[in-house]
């Protein structure tokens, strides 16, 4: 017989419940591969699941490639990011999930039209793999937890995150508790951002939080006074980062976000409120029929070169 | 009298079940991987017998209560049970300006290490977290905190202030601490027995040269200067870390390579020192091969390496007026004859004659490496920070009896 540490036990104290030791990720997009990086980095395991195994392998280059620029810039050494990676596996089988403690939906919400179905039908395929006490979540910007919990047999293990853009530099994530959700499971996911160096911040559902509710008023805006004459791209977000601290301006942000999906998020809080403030800008829509969608195809309302803005796509009206 | 000490680290465990005043130790290990995956206890008694257990290990209170079961069992153990234990000693590393020599832990005392936390975020916490287990474990037993910075709170303002504004000083306690303090205490006390001498009236100069590094002016017994400061980042080049560097040259890198504050945060703790400069590896013997075999930026590292020790030897010389006696500690001041010898090299007009033959042969052992006509005696001696921990548990521990014995 092999003996093991549980043999030694003085039998003090029962084992806390509730460990985070691995979590695993549905869609491991742009959004899903900072959310895994963060967590590996915090020294616990992550599995994430997409589509095959060849986005698996370019994925993981797409993870290598990013922890090298890190390296590049003195923030990693070689071997973490040898660590890193080693806690890091991808799979196409749900069932591979079925250790995870917390599993949390990150699908790319890219695609035109609401992803509540897809999101649905993840919620119901995760639940048939993993333990009752596995905590089902989502990184949610608009939807709302409780309308994905609804497929749940057990819905009191849904809670909603919404994890903050660039994520390995922000230090809170929006947390969202829907009508069933339990103590428990709020109690674990509080945890779970504490090991990863999160604050919470504790939010009743509404559908865009804060930060997604305010981003995209603050973006309708800036499209307003753009097409108004009164300022430039440049100066719009110069203006903005100087007199509020922002990180971003709100082009730059909207650039980073991806047009696409800002104009999903106005679309899907536009027909929650009914509100006009919420309407997406038709410059913003006319951008992302270009195909202008931000950095990730190198133009959206700048132009990029080696993910650097160098110029401006959309030129103010000047009257003279 | 049964002594355990505990050194907390954030994923490891490293104890010592000590006899004293007989100063054996019975059984010493590792909990390594606490919260990860492969967690084990390595283990070993003083008969031999040693043992690598895995099981999960969630935290440090586990691995404690396990290493407990260990120290209790009838294959492994060295004692029969937990009653047998006398006292916990446990290396804490930043005590800021609060304790000035070890001390029995009473909840005031806790109160003022979490107060310590923000000086040593990745030391402090795992320090007491280990504290808070025992005392849940073993809570009759009396525990003694022993702290790496307490040695150098007999340091002068006028070594320990920098030359920033005051109102910081008074705001943050922005200073220099010195780390590696039990460890100086400890060679430049058994140097002292060693070759006879009271140690009130010596000028001595440490020398712990290991991954860490670091040198103290040691004054009549007392710490007069260290090398490293407010974190353990100033002074000599390490294995990874640069030491002294012009802040003007960081907030020109900083500006150049667009880096943010925990990025370069890494790369002069993680990027930098020997590892930064040679290109090959933190560690001492890399270098040494590398360098032998031509390699420039090897040699060029080790000669950093030698000339920061040796210009630190006359700082401190010229610092206390003199110097008697210098020590070598730490895995490289140990082991590493050619950085030893180099470092003293040129150091004749201050009085250190060195027993070359002696020199080149000494490793891992006390031994005296000048001559007998040396001025400056210079002596290698093995730290022992662990038994240093468990004296200091063990004379606390004896005055406790005796203040409860009077009452």
């Amino acid at each position: 017989m092999i003996e093991t540490l549980a043999d030694f036990s003085l039998g003090k104290r029962i084992q806390p419940k509730g460990m985070i030791q691995k979590v695993g990720l549905i869609g491991c997009g742009s959004v899903g591969q900072e959310i895994t990086r963060t967590i590996s980095e915090y020294g616990i395991d992550v599995v994430f699941l997409d589509v095959s195994e060849e986005r698996i392998a370019e994925i993981f280059k797409d993870l290598e490639n990013q922890l090298d620029e890190v390296i590049n810039h003195w923030g990693l050494t070689p071997g973490e990011k040898r660590a890193i990676l080693s806690r890091i596996k991808g799979t196409t089988d749900y069932n591979d999930l079925a250790d995870c403690d917390i599993v949390i939906e990150t699908i790319s919400s890219r695609k035109r039209g609401t992803s509540l179905e897809i999101r649905k039908d993840i919620f119901s395929k995760v639940e048939s793999v993993v333990p009752r006490d596995t905590i089902i979540s989502s990184n949610l910007a608009t939807l709302m937890i409780s309308d994905l919990a609804s497929v749940l047999k057990y819905p009191d293990r849904a809670i909603g995150m919404h994890f903050i853009l660039p994520i390995y530099k922000t230090h809170v994530i929006e947390v969202v508790r829907g009508i069933a959700s339990s103590d428990e499971a709020y109690n674990m996911i509080e945890r779970f951002a504490s090991m990863i160096n999160k604050r919470i911040i504790k939010l009743n559902e509404s559908p865009g939080n804060i930060v997604t509710r305010m981003l995209v008023t603050t973006i309708n805006e800036a499209c307003d006074i753009l097409m108004e004459g009164v300022a430039s791209v440049a100066d719009i977000d110069t203006a903005m980062k100087e007199s509020s601290g922002h990180l971003f301006g709100p082009f730059e942000m909207a650039d980073r976000i991806g047009l696409d999906k800002i104009l999903k998020f106005m679309d899907n809080l536009y027909q929650e409120f009914g509100d006009q403030k919420y309407k997406p800008s038709p410059i913003i829509k006319r951008l992302v029929r270009a195909n202008y969608l931000g950095k990730l195809t190198n133009r959206g309302f700048y132009n990029y070169e080696s993910g650097k803005p160098v110029d401006q796509t959309v030129t103010c009206a000047v009257i003279k | 009298m049964k002594i355990i000490v505990l050194n907390c680290g954030s994923s490891s465990i490293k104890y010592q079940l000590f006899d004293m005043p007989s100063k054996s130790v019975l059984a010493k290990g590792i909990v390594d991987k606490i919260g990860l995956k492969g967690s084990a206890i390595k283990h070993k008694r003083d008969d031999g017998t040693s043992a690598v257990i895995e099981g999960e290990v969630i935290d440090h209170q586990s691995g404690i209560e396990y290493l407990l079961g260990v120290l209790i069992s009838k294959k492994y153990g060295s004692i029969k049970s937990l009653d047998e234990i006398d006292a916990v000693g446990h290396r804490v590393v930043h005590a800021g300006e609060k304790f000035s020599g070890s001390v029995f832990i009473t909840d005031d005392v806790i109160d003022a290490l979490e107060e310590c936390v923000d000086l040593a975020p990745l030391h402090n916490p795992p320090n007491l977290k280990g504290i808070y287990a025992m005392k849940e474990l073993l809570p009759e037993i009396p525990q003694i905190g022993v702290f790496d910075t307490a040695f150098h709170q007999t340091m002068p303002a006028k070594a320990y202030l920098y030359g920033i504004p005051y109102a910081l000083y008074d705001k943050y306690k922005i200073r220099r601490y010195g780390f590696h303090g039990t460890s100086h205490k400890y060679v430049s006390h058994r140097a002292c027995e060693i070759l006879n001498l009271d140690i009130s009236m010596q000028k001595i100069i440490t020398c712990h040269l290991g991954n860490g590094a670091s040198m103290a002016a040691i004054d009549g017994g007392k710490s007069l200067d260290t090398s490293m400061g407010m974190t353990p980042l100033e002074g000599l080049i390490m294995g990874t870390r640069c030491g002294d560097l012009d802040i003007g040259a960081l907030l020109y890198i900083a500006d150049k390579e667009e880096t943010s504050i925990p990025f370069t945060n890494t790369l002069v703790n993680k990027f930098s020192g020997m590892l930064g400069v040679s290109g090959i590896s933190s560690d001492m013997r890399d270098i040494e091969e590398a360098a032998n075999e031509g390699n420039e930026r090897a040699h060029i590292a080790l000669e950093m390496y030698q000339y920061r020790v040796k210009k630190y030897i006359g700082a401190y010389a010229a610092a206390m007026g003199g110097v008697d006696i210098i020590v070598f500690t730490g895995g490289i001041g140990e082991n590493d004859t050619k950085t030893r010898t180099k470092s003293l090299e040129g150091l004749e007009f201050i009085g250190v004659d060195i027993d070359q033959e002696k020199s080149m042969k000494s490793r891992s052992k006390e031994e005296i490496i000048s001559t007998p006509e040396s001025k400056v005696k210079v002596i290698v001696i093995p730290t022992d920070e662990e038994l240093m921990i468990a004296i200091d548990t063990y004379d606390i521990h004896n005055l406790l009896v005796e203040q409860t014995s009077q009452i």
